[in-house]
């Protein structure tokens, strides 16, 4: 965030070219000396419709800045820039056509394509295994690829201000993932592999913004990401008051023998059961109510439990119960536990999902 | 010849500033002065506050003083809030009238990537606290009252969104009912106080920081933030990122922004 200005160590040689009105970079006009010690180069707010390959000639850049110029690729020189570690491109005019074919093969640790013409990221990044902070605020992105989890090393990704309607769950395997950004979007739910204590790896995350979507709810598990610090939800439809879906349908025949399998710990192996149930059986979920020790597959009671956290007052998390007569264990935090108000007013058997709010 | 040197306020006409090309350049970074030189040279003319520059109406008998750095600025804060009696429209135009230098406030500008930043400046004697607030990318505020201070609100750079909100009553309990919007430009000062209403600030842009400068007057150490859903409301201690260009981490690290 703010400034890269302070990238780099006194005594390297930095170039300033930014704020010109250049429409072409004349790259013969600079000494080959400079060109081949230069570690940052600036070129942002310019008219550059391209970057030369020439730039190729600046072998110890670690920095490069051609942001807010007008863009529409960038050249194949730059892949040969092997020491590059951080590429600042921000509103151009660039889409995932526009990255030369060996994009994946620079040692970027940061990368920010915000403001420009994306509408998927391109698979060439997700080959940048030294990628710290990846940045694509503001593009026409409509979804995140799987792909997202070969960057391990991923401490920043910022999303917001795109058109992406689902996360999916491989988000999940980032274990330094601190910042997750994704504000400004169209996201009507959260996987809850995302937050789940059993799947999830986000163990790092210190700050995730969620303002402007389409949530309802939450899932439980958000409360285990213990090192959340920031959340921001404003803007979002988010429930104030949902009563108990007891309109539930009862488990199927295939649904019980599952359970039964499953919490009397029946053993079994690959030569006894086809494979199809096998992934069946694999999909159990664990009942949250500490008194049950029951699973469900398919069919499960849906309740919404008003929690404070981090900051926000009553959220609704979003808890999936074995059986109606389940009850969830409480919310980590003791101040606000509250069922939702209608519940105890409303006769069990004339019981139906409201969404109020 | 820039005006107002050396001679009597009154008796000049407002007039145009003249851009002199062929004063002497300052060195410039980066090679090949050939390129675009001329408009380097404009742009660093402009943005020059050597000379104090003095803009004058005949009509009126007061004297107006643009503040042109921000130490100027703080001065003449100084000298305004010296009295008891605080004139809103004099505060703003004083404000809007200097022209943010992002060297003069460089110093005090610190970003985090999480969240936005309260940095002091100046305590104002006592009579106000001077921050710069920096926002990330995205970076928004809970919908907050002011504790019956004044508060004005520049932009240093970027641009700011700010949602004013009435009150919500007491009784009620329900969505907070939303009075106006609107995008604040660089340089544009914004005032609200309690009376006015309440307001959530946010950076929208997904590309550019933002930073502004804020006086809130008499300072204050709590105040309430608001549920926007439900009008609940918390009361909260602000805290400082940096103090004076030092950075001064606090003991919470639990977030008390309802955004």
């Amino acid at each position: 965030m703010g400034s890269y200005e302070d990238a780099g160590a006194a005594g390297d040689v930095v170039l300033d070219y930014s704020h010109l009105s250049l429409n072409t970079f004349n790259v013969d006009s600079i000494s080959d000396e400079r060109k081949r010690d230069a570690k940052q180069l600036y070129l942002s707010y310019n008219r550059l419709a391209s970057l030369p390959s020439s730039v190729s000639l600046f072998c110890k850049l670690e920095f490069l800045d051609i942001s807010n110029n007008g863009l529409v690729d960038i050249c194949d020189g730059i892949t040969r820039l092997t020491r590059l570690k951080t590429l600042v491109a921000k509103n151009n005019r660039l889409d995932e056509f526009s990255l030369p074919k060996e994009f994946g093969s620079l040692q970027l640790e940061t990368l920010n394509f915000s403001g420009n013409r994306f509408e998927e990221i391109p698979l060439q990044c997700m080959k940048l295994l030294r990628l710290h902070s990846l940045s694509l605020g503001g593009n026409r992105l409509k979804s995140i690829p799987a792909e997202i989890e070969n960057l391990t090393s991923l401490e920043l990704l910022y999303l917001g201000g795109n058109l992406i309607s689902a996360i999916p769950p491989e988000v999940a395997n980032l274990p330094y993932l601190t910042y997750l950004v994704l504000c400004d979007n169209r996201i009507q739910s959260i996987p809850p592999q995302l937050t789940s204590p059993l799947y999830s790896r986000l163990h790092s995350l210190r700050s995730l913004s969620l303002h402007n979507n389409l949530l309802t709810y939450l899932p439980r598990e958000i409360l285990s990401l213990v090192h959340l610090q920031e959340l921001s939800l404003r803007g979002n439809p988010l429930v104030v008051r949902f009563v108990k879906e007891m309109t539930y349908d009862p488990p199927s025949l295939l649904e019980l023998a599952g359970r039964t399998v499953k919490s009397r710990n029946i053993p079994y192996s690959a030569c006894d059961l086809p494979s199809n149930l096998l992934r069946y059986l694999d999909l159990a979920s664990k009942c949250p109510n500490p008194k049950c020790a029951g699973v469900y597959f398919d069919s499960c009671v849906r309740q919404i439990k008003f929690v404070d956290f981090c900051g926000k007052y009553r959220l609704p998390l979003m808890h999936y119960l074995c059986s109606p007569e389940c009850t969830s264990p409480c919310s980590s935090n003791p101040q606000s536990d509250a069922e939702s108000e209608d519940e105890r007013s409303v006769p069990t058997d004339r019981l139906q999902r409201v969404l109020l709010g | 010849m820039c005006l107002g040197s050396g001679r009597s306020p009154f008796s000049i006409m407002v007039q145009s500033i003249e851009l002199q090309i062929g004063l002497p350049r300052q060195h410039i970074k980066g090679e090949s002065l050939k390129l675009g030189e001329k408009l380097v040279a404009l742009r660093q003319l402009s943005s020059s506050g050597k000379q104090a520059r003095r803009e004058v109406t005949t009509m009126e008998q007061t004297e107006v003083v643009k503040p042109e750095t921000l130490d100027d600025l703080i001065k003449i804060l100084h000298k305004i809030f010296e009295s008891d009696c605080i004139n809103v429209e004099e505060v703003q135009n004083i404000m809007e009238s200097y022209e943010s230098k992002p060297q003069e406030w460089k110093t005090y500008a610190k970003f985090d990537q999480y969240r936005y930043t309260r940095n002091l400046v100046d305590e104002g004697n006592g009579k106000f606290n001077l921050l710069i607030l920096c926002w990330g990318e995205g970076h928004g505020s809970s919908i907050h009252d002011h504790t019956d201070s004044h508060c004005f609100m520049k932009l240093l750079q970027g641009q700011l969104k700010e949602t004013l909100f009435e009150w919500p009553d007491n009784r009620s309990q329900g969505e907070m009912v939303q009075k106006s919007q609107r995008i604040l430009q660089e340089n544009k000062v914004a005032y609200i106080n309690d009376s006015i209403g309440l307001h959530r600030v946010e950076n929208v842009s997904h590309t550019e920081g933002a930073v502004s400068l804020h006086l809130y007057s008499p300072p204050f150490q709590t105040c309430q933030t608001f549920d926007q859903r439900t009008g609940h409301r918390d009361t909260v201690k602000m805290t400082f990122w940096s103090k004076f260009g030092e950075r001064t981490p606090f003991e919470t690290t639990l977030s008390q922004e309802n955004n």
